[in-house]
């Protein structure tokens, strides 16, 4: 008999999940982290990066709102009460999550974990060392931000002291045009910083659809974002990133650097190989469609196995494999994981872009219809947007939609539906969505394929 | 680069399945040369390549349910990087460099992408563990319903993907003695399958049979066979059969008809195509006489021998694999004195036709040896009632028994 039937090793968004639906099922549940449940996500990633970024977005309407006769004068924003409340935000969610893991009988502790053996694991508390015995293990350690070696210091910051700053650099370099870069650029400029975001590619997201980042590019410059492509940062010294653009080296005035570069998977000092688990070259580990690795009893969700970074792939993942230990016949077969990102305005994407779409050998039809010809959008003040839905021209089969524009992160859930659901764009076109509302944008969109969007001249 | 498109096979034939490939990516194809080989409703047909050029990626694998005018073949002229066909990827993504710059959408192959059902759909096929990349969509678009989950289920199609549930707990490796085989249900074999379940599923069928004398037809045969056979004809007793069921089908229009479960309308045929089940190397098939009303005993005997020689050579056409009104099955060269035949859809009935024997018979008050065999009729009781198929039955009794009035026909 082992202590428990179940451990989790990490309390992410993945982790407490699968805890949680393992106890849900009748496992006895244990689940291990060093630091508060909800991992990244809710303690320094996706939550309190929206905190800040709704704080950001509130003071930019509020000083762009004269044009509606709202002239607001002596708004200013102190982060530190900012970072107040949003700790506040995170307490609340991290309480919650608490309450879950007490009412489901999820055995939570806090301390490091290593296997000693594959079904034994060494853990490691403030009080001391324990062995906790286990049938079988879900390991949803996550993922880490990458460093760059040329790029130490105090004023080199990782996503996670970003998200901490308490106050506003009046300089800031972001080295790394991906999601998280622009998310936490594009709210410190509209916080009044000057940034500067570098990017060694030659364009920003381009795994995106590239007529949905331009909107975002473009907006980013239009608030003051200055944008360097084909650029490598060198090193950071006495306030200046220098940094090697195509027309030469340069200095750029930075008080803080956020290195958002990427993340790796954590998959080192787990003590993995005693459970005889192997971690592949680039750090992740194989697992099956039930998230089963090659040692049958022990699971490995999120970050830390192929695919997308996401933490509601994670929390997926998790329940997955949750169930599988159950021997239920749960399996990753979603056709599409969303992707939403916070900049501003919103970008989000789900399923093929008309790139990959080609290449995988379908023949597409592409349908755009723009933000501002709708009512919502204009009377908003957020005209700027649009949505694109890449359908197979055969017979209309929804493969991809991307979007730019405000609340594009919620309007994708329906997207993602269609596409789950096997929906071809009619049945979107034909679907009667309230006016007015941003949601018609997708409707009007899929019209759009057929060469009958009502107001776009198709 | 040309696409080359699964081309029309026959009438009122939507899709087919790929059997077999005959060419790799990277292959060299000169026009007309066979590409692949197609399973449809009733056939297998070669697709030969449209032009010469290079096979840059096959657009669906083995085993894959493909729609008329779907590209199936990418054909380069060379001179392009040999493309991968998509269809071959499968659940593991590939090992991408660490660093993530954005949240990637992912799609993801847990079963065939191009598959669709539901999530709620995929989560019950798993329980019943049932693989849908064996499951033929009848929804629009190809789409898998719920119903055909359970039509595969009803067959015992067997899965493979995803693993059968782990009980909780258990580390033991897998017992690898092999006291099973699994044979992926493909082709003809599955076309089989799916007409059985939809035939039984959907017509209550009824089950009659008599016996019938057949004395004088079997000295009638042995009279005018040799004969036939002089002129290259060989007169088997189931030409008499087709031209006395044409006979009754006639006298009982309501048995060479099918349901129109749509327009609830009952759809009399005024053509009478009579189809011969027949077993070919890999499973059954149904060549069918067309027109058999308006053909005499030896024309029907004719028909009949060229059909089952290009069912056995693999040569009959998706044209002479269907149509048929009514079928007959004939199972008494193997023997038995009675069967159940299962309806050959849509059609309303199939007579069986089984061995003919001699066996002591009260016949005019004395016990005397005498030739007999049954006949077994199977019928959509949604159509034709019991009395009407036992008169039908009767009716063909009679022509047997008195081969006289059967040359009258």
């Amino acid at each position: 008999m082992y202590d428990v039937d179940v451990v989790v090793l990490g309390a992410g968004p993945g982790g407490y999940v699968a805890a949680i639906r393992a106890a849900q099922l009748g496992l006895r549940t244990a689940l291990i982290d060093k630091a508060e449940v909800g991992g990244v996500c809710l303690n320094c990633g996706c939550i309190p990066s929206k905190a800040l970024i709704h704080a950001a977005h509130v003071l930019h309407q509020m000083q762009t709102a004269s044009k509606m006769g709202i002239h607001a004068t002596g708004v200013t924003l102190n982060l530190a009460e900012t970072q107040t409340w949003k700790q506040g935000v995170i307490q609340r969610m991290v309480n919650g999550i608490m309450t879950l893991l007490k009412h489901h009988k999820v055995q939570l502790i806090k301390g490091t974990g290593t296997f000693s053996g594959p079904h034994s694991l060494q853990i490691t508390t403030s009080e001391g060392s324990q062995t906790l015995s286990f049938g079988a293990a879900i390991v949803a350690t996550g993922s880490s931000s990458i460093a760059i070696p040329s790029l130490q210091g105090p004023d080199i910051l990782s996503s996670t002291e970003a998200l901490e700053l308490q106050t506003i650099p009046e300089h800031f370099a972001v080295v790394g045009g991906g999601y998280i870069g622009l998310e936490i650029g594009g709210f410190l400029q509209q916080m009044g910083s000057q940034v500067t975001v570098v990017e060694m590619l030659d364009k920003l997201l381009p795994a995106m659809d590239p007529d949905c980042v331009r909107v975002v590019e473009r907006q980013l410059k239009k608030q003051g974002t200055q944008i360097l492509t084909q650029t490598k940062a060198l090193g950071y010294e006495k306030g200046y990133l220098q940094v090697e653009t195509p027309q030469g080296l340069q200095a750029i005035r930075a008080d803080k650097v956020l290195v958002a570069v990427g993340r790796r998977p954590n998959t080192r000092n787990l003590g993995l190989e005693n459970a005889g688990v192997a971690v592949q070259d680039n750090g992740l580990i194989a697992t099956d469609l039930q998230m089963r690795t090659p040692v049958p009893h022990i699971y490995a969700i999120g970050d830390i196995v192929a695919g997308p970074m996401l933490a509601h792939k994670a929390s997926r993942e998790g329940i997955i494999a949750a169930e599988a230990i159950a021997g239920k016949p749960a399996a990753r077969d979603f056709k599409v994981i969303p992707a939403v990102m916070f900049t501003d305005p919103e970008l989000a994407s789900v399923g093929m872009t008309e790139a990959e779409a080609k290449a995988a050998g379908y023949t597409v039809k592409t349908s755009r219809f723009p933000f501002a010809a709708l009512g919502k959008a204009v009377a908003s003040n957020a005209p700027e947007g649009l949505v694109k839905v890449i359908a197979n021209a055969d017979n209309g089969l929804i493969l991809g939609v991307h979007m730019v524009g405000a609340e594009v992160s919620n309007l994708i859930a329906e997207a993602a539906l269609a596409i789950e659901m096997g929906a071809v764009a009619q049945d979107l076109a034909l679907t009667v969505h309230a006016h007015p509302t941003l949601a018609e944008a997708l409707m009007e969109a899929c019209e759009g394929v057929y060469g009958h969007a009502i107001h776009a001249i198709n | 680069m040309t696409e080359v498109k699964l081309p029309p096979i026959g009438e009122g034939i939507a899709e087919g399945e790929i059997i077999k490939w005959h060419v790799q990516p990277g292959d060299t194809v000169a026009a007309e040369q066979t590409l692949v080989e197609v399973l449809t409703d009733k056939a297998s047909v070669e697709i030969p390549s449209p032009a010469a050029g290079v096979v840059e990626a096959l657009m669906a694998k083995e085993g894959d349910l493909v729609p008329v005018g779907h590209t199936i073949v990418k054909l380069g002229t060379g001179a392009a990087p040999v493309a991968e066909a998509p269809a071959a990827a499968n659940g593991h993504e590939p090992a991408t460099a660490l660093p993530v710059d954005a949240p990637r959408p992912t799609v993801l192959e847990a079963i065939s992408q191009t598959i669709l059902a539901t999530p709620s759909i995929r989560q019950f096929a798993r329980e019943q563990g049932i693989d849908l990349n064996r499951v033929p969509g009848s929804g629009p678009y190809g789409r898998i319903t719920r119903e055909d989950v359970v039509a595969v289920g009803a067959v015992g199609a067997q899965n493979s993907v995803p693993q059968p549930p782990t009980p909780p707990m258990v580390t033991a490796a897998v017992p690898t003695g092999a006291t099973e085989e699994r044979i992926p249900l493909r082709g003809i074999r599955r076309k089989i399958a799916q007409q059985m379940v939809k035939a039984k599923f959907t017509a209550p069928d009824f089950f009659y049979a008599d016996e019938a004398d057949m004395t004088d037809l079997v000295a009638y045969r042995s009279e005018v066979a040799p004969l036939m056979k002089a002129q290259g004809v060989k007169l088997t007793y189931l030409a008499f059969l087709v031209k006395a069921v044409v006979s009754a089908l006639k006298a009982y229009p309501e048995m060479n008809a099918s349901l129109d479960d749509d327009a609830q309308e009952i759809v009399i045929k005024r053509d009478y195509h009579i189809g011969i089940a027949t077993a070919a190397e890999h499973g059954l098939v149904v060549p069918v006489i067309k027109h058999a009303d308006h053909l005499g005993l030896r024309a029907i005997a004719q028909e009949i021998e060229r059909l089952s020689t290009a069912v056995r050579e693999g040569k009959a056409t998706p044209q002479e694999l269907s149509g048929g009104t009514f079928t007959i099955t004939n199972i008494g060269a193997i023997g038995g004195l009675v069967c159940a035949p299962i309806i050959n859809h849509p059609e309303v009935g199939i007579l069986g036709f089984n061995k003919i024997y001699q066996k002591p018979v009260v016949y005019q008050g004395e016990i005397v040896p005498r030739w007999v065999t049954t006949l077994s009729l199977s019928c959509d009781h949604r159509v034709v009632d019991g009395a009407e198929g036992a008169r039908f039955v009767s009716h063909i009794l009679q022509l047997l028994q008195n081969p006289k009035l059967l040359l009258l026909e």
